[in-house]
């Protein structure tokens, strides 16, 4: 689904990644771990086109991401929310309902605003929202018309225990529909519960790659919260 | 069109119809604009009603119907076509006709060369002042016409080279063009410039661009930002031309109306000029929005590309008069152009060709414009924290 070969990124000279190379295979839910800084963000942003790698590619399907491609839907939650706050709720998903091409958007966006208990304020401007709400809309804009690729963006940043359980639900729903799935989080939990395969990276190097079980018995049975203290040591800041 | 431009626009569009402010600007800036221009066109007209008569200026009067007492200024044997001839050799300065008919037709004539627009030129009322005060006094009708000032005098200008000339009546449609542009700049100039910082001050860029293009987001909105500022330019425009058309035969509106000259050439090449100064201006602001954060920022980056803008307007004086070298500069450079042409286009000081070329210098650079708003856009939109230029952060 997903082909990262020797991508190199640097900013005004300074490397942030170095010759990263990895897969995210069909299907599976794959971990994206690390500091901050560690160059989680800037892959996936490199990945889906708003980045240009300085050099080496990166694949969905075989191809650089076009986000008019409708062949290869992917729903993308990044770390960076925002809405357009002076809109309606309905609105705002039915605007980016339509431009993923999704069925009838305004149908899609009532039955999610239900489910997540929010469907009295589909006429709301988004500003009047809670954040905790503004973060439901922006998962549902994310997961509309069931994309094949998903990516989120530290999911479960500023959600409460309510919503995190929401989302973990939405993650596994989408998930046994064949949904592939890269997940950036700093909470080990999840990903002990969630990923197939992680892939830890440390000043944009791969420090670790495979399925948990293949990195643990390569950290010698630790766990993954010290797996990650192990390999950021002192310098996590 | 693609799909996508077409869901941006529309929904541009809607989003901006359903607020209020839309509409209050829509509706009060042309009613505050008509205000100031209505205070500045009476108080221009109530400091030109008094006759000027330079004592240099050469006044030549032919009076055929005999109605000036012996002795008169001015007065001379000559038909009326040599009095024109005077005109245009430059013999005379002003020539007025008085027919023999006058008591019956109660119409003069004049003649003299044109310098230009003329708005608030008033020499024909010089004949009113010599026949008010030098009638023969015989009490008959043609005295009674010339003391009344019940009589109209017919303004014939003449061009430099000696045809007749109508320069006000060509110049009244290339300027309301004009008008329009400087109104539409005022009511969407904002609306332009803010259009990609909402997406980046509300950090919705990166949801936005993994779902449509940079190219095709940009093109969207400035459709719809366009589309917007034609209903508000129509909302100001419809009931004008409501108005006027209902006041046709109005003292004040149908003398303008009557010399009205529609030069077909010169129309279709103001109404392209229209729809590319209004591109390049929206893809100027959008590319300046493109290259700051914050709303606030863009004001301020703003700033220099209006005043580059509206810079031709401090040297009206200039375009009136044949081109010299910093008119030609404001033709062609790209920021200025739009308005040089304009007011070029309204003196009738630019020739076809030349109009044409400057045209293409706007198409060209309004093109330009939006291909480095979308290029700016793509590399900027999720730099939440837009560098600033080193001169810039000192502010």
């Amino acid at each position: 689904m997903v082909e990262v070969n020797h991508f190199k990124m640097a900013f005004e000279g300074k490397v942030v990644i170095e010759d990263l190379s990895f897969t995210v295979e069909k299907g599976e839910i794959f971990g994206l771990l690390g500091a901050n800084g560690s160059g989680k963000t800037t892959t996936i942003r490199a990945l889906l086109g708003l980045y240009q790698p300085t050099s080496g590619e990166l694949l969905i399907n075989g191809k650089k991401y076009n986000p008019e491609d409708t062949s290869v839907t992917v729903g993308y939650l990044p770390e960076e929310r925002g809405l357009y706050r002076k809109e309606t709720v309905i609105d705002t998903m039915v605007y980016f309902g339509d431009l993923k091409g999704v069925n009838n958007p305004r149908e899609w966006s009532k039955k999610y605003l239900e489910r997540v208990g929010l469907s009295d304020k589909i006429d709301e401007k988004v500003e009047k929202l809670s954040g905790g709400q503004q973060q439901k809309i922006q998962l549902g804009i994310t997961i509309m018309g069931d994309p094949k690729l998903l990516i989120l963006d530290e999911p479960t940043k500023g959600f409460d225990p309510m919503n995190r359980r929401l989302l973990m639900e939405i993650i596994e729903e989408l998930h046994k529909k064949g949904t592939s799935i890269i997940m950036i989080t700093h909470y080990m939990d999840e990903v002990e519960r969630l990923c197939d395969r992680i892939l830890l990276l440390k000043d944009g190097i791969a420090c670790a790659y495979g399925t948990i079980a293949e990195v643990k018995k390569e950290f010698d049975g630790k766990s993954l919260d010290q797996i990650f203290v192990d390999t950021y040591g002192e310098s996590y800041e | 069109m693609n799909n996508n431009i077409f869901k941006v626009a529309r929904f541009e569009i809607v989003r901006q119809l359903k607020k209020p402010a839309f509409w209050a600007a829509t509706l009060l800036i042309p009613l505050l604009i008509g205000v100031i221009y209505l205070i500045s066109f009476i108080s221009a007209q109530s400091v030109d009603t008094e006759v000027h008569f330079d004592e240099d200026t050469k006044v030549t009067i032919t009076d055929e119907a005999g109605i000036l007492a012996d002795g008169t200024p001015f007065v001379v044997d000559v038909d009326k076509n040599d009095g024109i001839e005077m005109v245009k050799n430059g013999e005379t300065d002003l020539y007025f006709y008085i027919p023999a008919d006058f008591a019956e037709s109660k119409k003069a004539e004049f003649y003299h060369i044109s310098e230009g627009l003329e708005i608030f030129n008033n020499d024909g009322e010089i004949l009113k002042m010599i026949l008010s005060q030098n009638s023969a006094m015989r009490v008959d009708a043609l005295d009674v016409v010339a003391l009344t000032g019940d009589y109209e005098i017919i303004d014939n200008k003449l061009a430099k080279d000696g045809a007749e000339s109508n320069a006000l009546g060509k110049a009244i449609i290339p300027f309301a063009i004009g008008i329009v542009f400087f109104m539409f700049v005022a009511l969407c100039g904002n609306r332009f410039l803010l259009t990609v910082v909402e997406e980046k001050e509300n950090r919705i860029s990166e949801m936005i661009l993994t779902s449509i293009s940079a190219k095709h987001l940009i093109i969207g909105k400035i459709i719809a930002l366009l589309a917007l500022g034609v209903v508000q330019i129509m909302a100001l425009v419809i009931p004008v031309l409501i108005l006027v058309f209902a006041k046709r035969d109005d003292a004040l509106i149908a003398p303008i109306l009557s010399i009205i000259e529609i030069d077909p050439v010169v129309i279709m090449l103001s109404v392209l000029l229209f729809m590319a100064s209004a591109v390049f201006y929206a893809g100027v602001c959008v590319f300046v929005g493109s290259l700051v954060s914050t709303a606030r920022d863009a004001s301020s980056f703003i700033g220099p590309a209006i005043i580059a803008m509206v810079f031709p307007l401090y040297f009206m004086q200039m375009f009136m008069v044949e081109p010299n070298f910093i008119v030609q500069f404001f033709t062609y450079f790209p920021l200025s152009a739009p308005i040089a042409l304009m007011l070029r286009s309204g003196f009738g000081t630019i020739s076809t060709p030349e109009f044409c070329v400057g045209i293409a210098v706007v198409i060209v650079f309004a093109v330009l414009a939006i291909y480095l708003a979308v290029k700016t856009f793509q590399k900027n939109a999720i730099n939440f924290n837009v560098v600033k230029p080193k001169w810039f952060r000192k502010h």
